[in-house]
């Protein structure tokens, strides 16, 4: 079978080129699959020099570790510097190896155009009242007097909507006066409980998922209303207006943004917005609106509800404090 | 051993490019039967995500629709703007996909292909939404308009012209020949005609297109859209289609000219101030400007505070700096394509009312609310600086600032010229300061669809609130700006976060000094291990 020798110092030379290359490439690389973000994790520059540091220093402790290998690793270096390979490439290379790093210390040491990157927290909660991490969001979980109450007004065939969405639901009313108002929300759950009232079996959980999906429907609404132009209407952090924010809307189908919070937390970023933030947040940077100026808490809750479900994911579980 | 390495190398390099390409939106199967259960499936689609602005009847009246511009295609119409087909027919199934696939960049209707967005629709998802939008236009029926079996479709040529210098001086003659300028003026930014009191076939004022912002191009910017749009011409408004006039190899030509119009950003965020001999040019065309490195700032619509203004006219600017031994100098620029001098306070808007807790919306509607005319309001641009010196990367907030945090504004407008003005958050208007803390001028210039503003102030002044440029220190800037005829004025306009400028401190010796130092300890310890190898 052929098999290619090669030098140590070769290999030693192509083995820190392959750990920076790993470092420098596929550490990002992969970073980008793992966490999902449309952007790579690069190594830290300080990280960088201890890992070829590390590299260095096993590469020395290898070569020294026999005098065989160590004949082996020097003897190319002989040869070049006895001028087997030429005296002209050695001269060259003599020279051109001190100018070459001498070039280096001066871009590391020559001040740039570059601001100093600034560290962010993106979940800050130093400044997060203990008093919202146990909140429940009161429209994913309607009590039974709210879920008889909407039983009550689907057999009257009145169930209020926020003003909002009066007019489009009014005119499809019109429209279809033959069916039941709440058809339009042609889901599987509103579906349900449209069959059993017909059929005069309504089973109470089928009206409380019932009565989720209309509290859905409605936040999808606010959602599209106050939220889309920035987050997108896949909650994707591309809004038509996002282009513009060099932080960028943060885009919920990630993983590690809305599922890693538990939902009082959401609620409490919603209402106090960019400048609720503390500093190690950057406030400056966060266009995100202090809602609770012009949204009301039902509003707040119904556009969470809708965002986690467009999002497809589910919030945090507070941890239980005994 | 180092083969693996390499296969593994190979594996993930693949793997990271293939997140980058676009998701495809050519379907991988044609539609399938239009059946009731198919229907029933893609309304269940609209209902979660597609009603809120398209309306429950598919009449583009849902509850957001009133505050977008474009507004949300009315489905009952069968009016279709981006097609493959002829002018004035139904579109293919495949162009609903294309449309539903990639989105219409910059305007609310955005991509729902899975591959593109993670919760986005599966292809026969898509189809079935399709199928059911195609359910508000009972011409979609009637096998007469079927454009494919009426052979009415517009299709590709394979004879694409190269892109390059030649075929694009060819197309520049076409944009003239056709009289593309008519409408989208000499330079493409969509100012050669005033159509907005003017309405398309639904109703609504007509904006004509700046060809020269990419993001603004909504069914594609490659050559090959360019081609389509106006081969098949936007159905439901005045763009015409091209087909009879032009020939296929003078479409391509102008397809070329088109894309080659549009605007490439500049990537940085930190703008150097050019040192110079002599005064600030007080010409947007002086060569000192022109040789200037620029800096390109989007800008957005002001959604953070009530009023919320989403369909902003000013997203581009762009920024040129210039010093000398006294005095700084700005050069802004950007696209309007009309020239607002006039400035009537009583038509401002009052925004008391949409400004509540749980009000109806706290946005303005696109049409209704304010007038997008002309005479009305004032084109402005404001460049907004820190007043405190910046510690860290601590700033004031990008957003007129704070009580505690204030900025300050140098605020030009087209009807009253330049002011230096202090806001301490977005609640209060900037209060201009007084006229003995007044030291910036102003000289302003519009000319086929761009103001030039220049901005003077001598670098150092003694008022506590001006920044001060001194070298090596970076400097926080950050834009808003208001096109009058757009409606634009108070909190409703569009801004920028914040950007930098500085002036480059000289390199210190000792960078040099290091240098020459590594080089000479270096070289030597080469040279002598080369003696002492050759004497061992």
């Amino acid at each position: 079978m052929f098999k290619m020798k090669i030098n140590r110092f070769w290999s030693m030379i192509l083995t820190v080129f392959v750990v920076y290359l790993f470092v420098k490439i596929i550490i990002p690389a992969v970073s980008r699959e793992i966490t999902g973000l449309p952007f790579p994790l690069t190594v830290p520059g300080a990280l960088v020099f201890i890992y070829m540091l590390l590299a260095i220093i096993s590469i020395f402790l290898y070569v020294t570790f026999s005098d065989d290998i160590l004949e082996e690793f020097l003897d190319p270096i002989k040869k070049f510097l006895r001028g087997d390979y030429g005296s002209t490439f050695r001269t060259v290379v003599l020279c051109g190896l001190p100018l070459f790093i001498g070039w280096q210390v001066y871009e590391v040491l020559v001040p740039k155009n570059e601001l100093p990157s600034s560290l962010r927290i993106q979940h800050p909660s130093s400044n997060f009242p203990k008093s919202s991490e146990d909140l429940k969001n009161p429209f994913a979980d309607p009590t039974d007097a709210e879920v008889n109450a909407f039983i009550e007004q689907a057999k009257a065939n009145q169930v209020p909507f926020i003003p909002q969405l009066e007019a489009d639901i009014g005119f499809w009313a019109e429209e279809n006066s033959d069916s039941h108002m709440l058809s339009f929300i042609a889901t599987k759950p509103m579906k349900e409980f449209l069959n059993e009232m017909k059929a005069e079996q309504i089973n109470e959980e089928t009206a409380k998922n019932a009565l989720v999906e209309k509290n859905l429907f409605e936040g999808r609404a606010l959602y599209a209303m106050n939220c889309r132009p920035c987050h997108g209407d896949s909650v994707s952090g591309d809004g038509p207006m996002a282009d513009g924010f060099k932080l960028r809307p943060i885009n919920f189908t990630d993983n590690g943004t809305i599922e890693t919070i538990v939902e009082g937390y959401t609620f409490w970023r919603v209402a106090n917005g960019g400048r609720g933030l503390p500093v190690e947040a950057t406030p400056w940077d966060s266009a995100m609106p202090q809602w609770k100026l012009n949204l009301t808490e039902e509003q707040r809750w119904k556009i969470i509800l809708a965002e986690y479900d467009l999002a497809e994911k589910t919030p945090r579980i507070p941890e239980v404090h005994k | 051993m180092n083969k693996n390495l390499l296969l593994i190398i190979v594996t993930l390099a693949t793997l990271a490019l293939s997140n980058i390409a676009f998701g495809a939106d050519k379907p991988a199967s044609p539609m399938p039967d239009e059946t009731p259960e198919f229907i029933a499936q893609g309304h269940e689609v609209y209902i979660r995500r597609c009603s809120f602005c398209h309306g429950l009847l598919g009449d583009g009246n849902g509850p957001a629709s009133d505050y977008l511009d474009p507004r949300p295609r009315d489905f009952t119409m069968g009016t279709y703007k981006f097609r493959t087909s002829q002018s004035g027919e139904l579109p293919t199934n495949e162009d609903l996909f294309r449309t539903v696939s990639r989105g219409l960049p910059s305007t609310g209707m955005q991509a729902f292909d899975d591959q593109v967005i993670k919760n986005g629709l599966s292809e026969i998802d898509r189809w079935a939404v399709i199928a059911y939008i195609k359910t508000f236009a009972p011409e979609f029926e009637n096998p007469d308009y079927d454009p494919k079996l009426n052979d009415l479709i517009v299709f590709l040529p394979e004879n694409q012209a190269p892109y390059n210098a030649e075929s694009i001086k060819k197309g520049a003659e076409i944009f003239q020949k056709a009289k593309c300028w008519e409408c989208h003026g000499k330079q493409g930014r969509g100012d050669g005609l005033k159509a907005f009191d003017k309405t398309d076939d639904w109703g609504f004022p007509i904006r004509i297109r700046n060809l020269t912002h990419p993001w603004k191009i909504k069914a594609g910017t490659r050559v090959e859209d360019i081609y389509m749009r106006f081969s098949t011409g936007i159905n439901g408004t005045p763009m015409p289609s091209f087909i009879s006039a032009l020939s296929e190899e003078e479409r391509w030509y102008l397809a070329n000219y088109i894309k080659s119009i549009q605007h490439e950003m500049t990537s940085h965020d930190v703008l150097k101030i050019e040192l110079i001999d002599g005064a600030i040019p007080e010409q947007a065309d002086d060569q000192l400007w022109a040789n200037a490195a620029p800096m390109d700032i989007r800008l957005t619509g002001q959604v953070i505070a009530a009023p919320r203004w989403q369909n902003p006219s000013v997203e581009l600017v762009t920024l040129k700096a210039l010093y000398n031994e006294n005095e700084i100098g700005i050069l802004v620029q950007w696209d309007d394509p009309f020239k607002d001098e006039k400035h009537v306070t009583e038509n401002e808007f009052n925004a008391k009312d949409i400004a509540k807790v749980g009000a109806y919306n706290s946005y303005i509607k696109a049409d209704k609310m304010i007038p997008r005319q002309l005479d009305n309001f004032s084109d402005a641009l404001a460049l907004q600086f820190p007043v405190k010196p910046v510690d860290g990367t601590k700033k004031p907030h990008f957003f007129r600032g704070s009580a505690s945090n204030p900025v300050q504004l140098w605020m030009w407008k087209a009807a009253s010229g330049s002011k230096e003005a202090i806001a301490r958050g977005w609640k209060n208007s900037p209060k201009n300061q007084d006229d003995e803390k007044q030291s910036i001028s102003s000289v302003a210039s519009w000319s086929k669809g761009q103001w030039s503003l220049i901005i003077t102030r001598p670098l150092v002044t003694d008022d506590r609130n001006d920044v001060q440029f001194t070298p090596g220190k970076f400097i926080p800037i950050a834009l808003n700006a208001w096109d009058g005829s757009n409606g634009e004025h108070g909190l409703i306009m569009s801004l920028s976060t914040w950007y930098y400028l500085i002036i480059e401190a000289p390199t210190p010796l000792s960078v040099y000094l290091y240098a020459l130092l590594t080089v000479l300890l270096t070289g030597g310890f080469g040279f002598w291990l080369k003696k002492k190898v050759q004497s061992g």
